[in-house]
Order: C-alpha cells, then sequence, then structure tokens
C-alpha cells in the first residue's frame, strides 16, 4: 500500500468526526436529531441503531487507515 | 398454532444451507418456495425474520468452522500488520485478511441502510422469480466475460496466495457488488463468485473467497439480529427455527464441500441455465396462480 503521510491527520479527523456521530445517533432518538442528519424524523422515538453501527466503523476504518499509514514505506502494488 | 411447523422448518432450514453458498440465491427460494407449496409464510413476517436469524447464524457457524485454520492464520495475519504497521509483500494471510475487511465493509454498509427497504419493495414471489432469471443471465455472463477458462491443476498450489493478488479496488467492486444481493433472487456468492472470476480467478479459488467473504457478512447479519429471535418475536418460532438451524448447518457443511470439488473443474453455467429456467417456470406459475 502505497503511504501519503499528508493524509493521516484529514483521516484522523475523519475517523473522529464519524464517532462523534456514531455516539449521537446511538444516544439520541430519530427525533432529537440534527435536522440535517439523515434519518431526521420530528417527534419519533427510534433510535437509528444501524446508522450509528455504520458511522462507528467506518470511523474505526478512517483510524486504522491513518494507522497503517503512519507505518514504515514498503513499495507494493496494487 | 406454531406461525412455523417444524417440517416446515426444517425444509426451508434445509434450503437456506443449499441455496446459500450456492449461487443461486436462497433469499430468492425462501420467497419462492412457500408460495409454491402454499404456506402461509411471508418474507417480511417479524416472526419468520426471527427463524431466519437462526438459520443464518447456522450458515456463518458452519462457513467459520470449514475454513478455521484458514480463519486462524488470516486473524494472525491481521494482528501481524496492525503490530508493524504494514502488510509486507510475502504477508498473504495479511493481505488475504484486509481484502476481506475491504469487501466486507461497503457490503455492510449497504445492507445496513438498505436491507429493510430493499426487502419490503422486492419480497413478492414474482419479483424473485423475475430477479432469479436476472441472476441467471449475470451468472452466464461472467462465464462470458472471464478472462481464462478452467485449466488442469488450477486447484493445485496456495490457493489464498492467488486471491491475495486482487487489487483493493477489485476487493471493494467485488464487495460492494454483494450489496445485490439484498434483493431477492440475486446470489451473493454468485456475484462474489463472478467478480472473482471476471477478476482472473480460477472457479474453486473464486468460490473460496466467496465463502470467506461471505463468512463475516452472515454472521454479523444474523447476530445483530439474534434479539429478534430470543425476543418476544421469537416465541413460537424458536423450537422449528432450532430444527431449521440445525438442517441449514448440515446442508451448508454438504454443499460447501461439493462446491469446492466442483469447481475444481467445472463452471458457473449449470447454475446460471437453473436459474434462468427455474425463474421462467415459476413466474408462470405465479402468473397463473
Amino acid at each position: 500500500m502505497a503511504k501519503n503521510r499528508r493524509l493521516i491527520p484529514w483521516a484522523i479527523a475523519a475517523g473522529a468526526i464519524l464517532i462523534v456521530i456514531a455516539i449521537i445517533y446511538l444516544a439520541e432518538s430519530a427525533g432529537s436529531l440534527p435536522s440535517f442528519f439523515p434519518g431526521h424524523e420530528a417527534g419519533s422515538s427510534h433510535h437509528h441503531i444501524k446508522h450509528g453501527l455504520l458511522a462507528f466503523i467506518l470511523g474505526i476504518g478512517c483510524f486504522v487507515f491513518a494507522w497503517f499509514q503512519s507505518g514504515h514505506s514498503t513499495a507494493r502494488s496494487g | 398454532m406454531d406461525p412455523i411447523s417444524y417440517f416446515q422448518g426444517a425444509v426451508l432450514g434445509a434450503l437456506q444451507g443449499i441455496a446459500e453458498p450456492f449461487p443461486i440465491s436462497s433469499l430468492g427460494h425462501g420467497v419462492m418456495l412457500p408460495r409454491l407449496l402454499g404456506w402461509d409464510i411471508h418474507q417480511n413476517d417479524d416472526y419468520f425474520l426471527a427463524f431466519l436469524v437462526a438459520t443464518h447464524v447456522a450458515t456463518a457457524i458452519v462457513l467459520l468452522l470449514l475454513f478455521l485454520d484458514d480463519w486462524k492464520r488470516i486473524v494472525r495475519g491481521l494482528w501481524r500488520s496492525l503490530r508493524d504497521r504494514e502488510i509486507k509483500p510475502d504477508d498473504t494471510d495479511a493481505r488475504l485478511g484486509w481484502l476481506l475487511v475491504v469487501g466486507t465493509i461497503p457490503a455492510g454498509a449497504v445492507g445496513l441502510l438498505l436491507e429493510h427497504p430493499l426487502r419490503s419493495l422486492f419480497a413478492s414471489p414474482a419479483s424473485a422469480a423475475a430477479f432469479l432469471v436476472v441472476n441467471g443471465i449475470l451468472l452466464l455472463t461472467f462465464e462470458r466475460l472471464r478472462r481464462r477458462p478452467p485449466r488442469p491443476g488450477d486447484y493445485l498450489g496456495d490457493s489464498d496466495a492467488r486471491i491475495a493478488k486482487l487489487s483493493w479496488r477489485q476487493a471493494v467492486g467485488v464487495g460492494t457488488a454483494q450489496a445485490a444481493a439484498l434483493v431477492p433472487g440475486i446470489s451473493r456468492s454468485g456475484i462474489t463468485m463472478g467478480g472473482g472470476i471476471l477478476f482472473g480467478l480460477s472457479n474453486e479459488d473464486a468460490a473460496r473467497y466467496a465463502f470467506l467473504l461471505a463468512t463475516p457478512i452472515i454472521g454479523a447479519a444474523g447476530v445483530l439480529k439474534l434479539p429478534e429471535l430470543l425476543g418476544s418475536t421469537g416465541d413460537g418460532v424458536r423450537g422449528p427455527a432450532l430444527v431449521g438451524a440445525l438442517c441449514a448447518a448440515f446442508t451448508t457443511y454438504l454443499a460447501v464441500k461439493f462446491l469446492l470439488r466442483f469447481f475444481e473443474t467445472n463452471r458457473l453455467t449449470p447454475f446460471g441455465v437453473y436459474c434462468i429456467a427455474a425463474g421462467l417456470i415459476c413466474t408462470v406459475i405465479f402468473a397463473l396462480d
């Protein structure tokens, strides 16, 4: 995997944002979500667990990407 | 009276176990068979979803056990790469592990977001029969466009090393295409095997990649929905679900063993022809019904 250290802060920032979004989805009901969030539904008490789970997994993915980018450089095609 | 009888549970479980690894769509068959047999079972009923959880978990457990040694190597490879913060060029297990992760994430993401709407939209037996025809055409197209024909000795040597030569883009492509299997009638293993074949894998390597890729996604889908089986929705279904899970486990084992030997020398073509024929026959039956 080609290494690009300039991507590390962006990946960490994206990961942190996604984890925060995940927490909001898991903690807040659909009615309490910010109106620009997908799944916002005024007055609904439903929790979008799946949205939260997805944001969490993608957040972890960003951190893993940043972790690999911070390692030693080794040439590898693909 | 139970919503699903023990006999129905056994039949549907056995069908799920066969149709999940075969490239013929377990979901599509699960929608069509009850209608063909005149059973009052519908894909979107809560109790049926609870039943499906058990059979899917059973299928995932069998797939995990069948490839347990591979998974142990893959997990060790993943750990090695995380520790070293790089995937070493000669570390096939690490590379294969990350290809599986990269292929699973898009399918999981689309599945989490679209599973319910897609299942609601395409849950009718007539729609499943039509998409089964589409699945058959796709399988035949994969065979037509394949990069290389099956050769004697394809199954010799290190299969994982050949699979690990897939690029990241190819892994994401195959993983994303898996999401099409949310539509009843389209086969997850068919799409994955077809993708592998298009990218130059032999049939056997493509089947092996499909089974490895299926394990986490089927397992995660099952585990995520376990509360439905263990909660009130599962009342009256748990007994038949257990029987169905045992039947699914048994037939999954037989199906995977059969397919790995079948694909040493054979192609997807017979499954494509079957899907087109079965889809057309069922379409006519449902139209006349």
